[in-house]
């Protein structure tokens, strides 16, 4: 043990900064393998229950090879580019749509030391690299000259650009509460049981963020960017192989991303009634994915103008009423408090 | 030993995002197809937001991301989308003549307004440039100039309302 420690200690910090990060962008990619491959398999599974079948059941047992064999088949295929497109943008569309994604997951708080990297402006860098997304989306639908393809990332776009206003109205209220944009800071703010969380100050922006969500990563009832029965795929119509492969995987690394921002801001976490620690980042992270992919099940796609609607009519203006009445509780509520004598330091 | 290292990183780190900024605003100039030069665009202001990382700044790198990729680059996008931008049209080629002399004016009117106050205000150089936290960018705002943000404000304000009014007035046609 002490050779470990003075081996470590001979290490120019520069050196070990970059062995860390290194060593967290293997952990991401492994992380991020093992959500798609487990997700895969439970999206087939819980979609068959909910539907009452079986699921898959052939490879393996209860089928669970299945997403192995999906994986092989994707890598395996070959990749092919549609005539008259220009390679250059066509390729770029999936590497752009992907290698962000990376990034969103150094912030996340998985417990008090498991931080990839502990910024103080971990929300904002997480909204920041996600917006590339959507460029990835317009630029795979324009490039791939088809018109499912346009069609798709034109409704992609609308979509994202509408559904990041309330996702941001409903973080900033949560921001403005805690008085700080650090991950860690906001899950140290909470507390153990159900009752110290954050959502229970803020149900309303916890609402808000959950409609948001499906939104921004393009999920049932809001997928219509890919729309499968109208748009036979939307703005992945022309990939094949590891080209849709790859978005597929951003697909559902976005789900994990935004489930646990969901969990960091309103669910307390990695703190739980007893023996914090990142199990219970987990549960509640994947408790909120097993119910993305119940709500998939469960409802149909609405219209496209229905999902406009939504957002610019009830969601933003809810969110902007939220936010305001979060800034007038945090204005008065030590005044009226500190009146009635029963304020503490605040 | 590590701070000549980090010295030098600095150096490359600020080499690299120069390159990303004039090969960027140069594909966006120069490049006929639009979509290619959009991408230009967007590798350009990708490099600003390194710099503003190279000056601790990183909420202004972020905010930079944020709103100029995902959004004001998103919308422009959407209207190149939707226009006719085949790299063979009638107005993809390079402009010369009255055009290009306006074009010229327009570029050098930012440099002829910015670099006398520049040069009459110098900014110290410092080895290590002051780490600015969002708060204190917050107090700024609300105190020391809250004029100019206001002012700024106004100006958004209207410039939305004109954007309603107009698409209004289209729609009643």
């Amino acid at each position: 043990m002490q050779e470990i420690c003075t081996f470590f200690e001979n290490i120019p910090p520069l050196a070990l900064d970059v062995l860390w990060l290194v060593a967290v962008l293997i952990l991401v990619i492994a992380y991020i393998t093992v959500c798609a491959l487990l997700l895969v398999y439970l999206e087939r599974k819980v979609a068959g229950f909910v539907q009452r079948r079986p699921g898959p059941y052939e490879v393996g047992p209860y089928g669970i090879l299945q997403s192995a064999c999906d994986a092989v088949k994707l890598v395996v295929k070959q990749i092919i580019k549609p005539a008259h497109v220009d390679p250059g943008l066509y390729f770029l569309a999936p590497i752009l749509s992907f290698f962000p994604v990376l990034l969103l997951f150094l912030p996340l708080p998985f417990s008090r030391l498991l931080t990839g990297m502990n910024v103080n402006l971990g929300i904002l860098l997480v909204l920041a690299f996600s917006g590339i997304n959507v460029i990835a989306v317009l630029l795979a639908g324009v490039s791939s000259n088809n018109k499912f393809g346009l069609l798709g990332a034109a409704r992609g776009v609308s979509q994202s650009v509408a559904y990041e206003i309330p996702l941001l109205l409903s973080t900033l209220a949560i921001a403005m509460m805690t008085g700080s944009l650090s991950f860690t800071e906001i899950v140290e703010g909470q507390g153990g049981w159900p009752w110290q969380w954050n959502i229970i100050l803020q149900p309303v922006a916890f609402v808000i963020f959950i409609f948001s969500m499906f939104g921004e990563t393009n999920r049932l009832p809001f997928d219509l960017p890919e729309g499968e029965s109208e748009l036979t795929g939307g703005f992945h119509t022309e990939y094949s192989g590891m080209g849709f492969g790859l978005f597929f995987l951003a697909e559902y690394a976005n789900m994990v991303v935004v489930c646990s921002i969901a969990t960091a801001l309103f669910l307390g976490g990695y703190k739980g009634p007893f023996l914090d620690g990142p199990w219970w980042f987990l549960a509640k992270s994947w408790t909120l994915l097993f119910f993305m992919l119940w709500v998939r099940f469960t409802y149909p796609r609405i219209r496209f103008d229905q999902m406009l609607n939504l957002n610019w009519k009830w969601l933003l203006p809810l969110g902007v009423l939220n936010l305001l009445a979060t800034a007038f509780a945090m204005k008065f509520f030590p005044v009226v408090a500190n009146f009635f004598g029963f304020g503490g330091a605040a | 030993m590590t701070d000549t290292i980090m010295e030098y990183l600095a150096y490359a780190a600020y080499g690299v995002y120069l390159l990303i900024i004039i090969g960027g605003s140069a594909v966006a100039v120069l490049e006929k197809n639009l979509v290619r030069a959009f991408i230009g665009l967007i590798a350009t202001l990708f490099g600003v937001a390194g710099m503003y990382l190279l000056l601790q700044s990183p909420f202004l790198a972020f905010m930079q991301l944020l709103i100029y990729i995902g959004a004001v680059a998103v919308l422009i996008f959407f209207a190149i989308m939707l226009a006719d931008s085949r790299s063979d049209g009638d107005e993809a080629g390079l402009v010369f003549g009255k055009k290009f002399i306006r074009a010229a004016l327009a570029g050098l009117l930012p440099i002829l307004l910015l670099t006398p106050p520049i040069f009459v205000h110098p900014a110290s150089t410092e080895l290590l440039p002051d780490v600015v936290t969002v708060a204190e960018i917050g107090k700024g705002l609300m105190g020391e100039y809250v004029l100019a943000f206001e002012l700024i404000s106004i100006i958004l304000l209207v410039a939305m309302a004109g954007g309603v009014f107009l698409a209004m007035d289209r729609r009643k046609k």
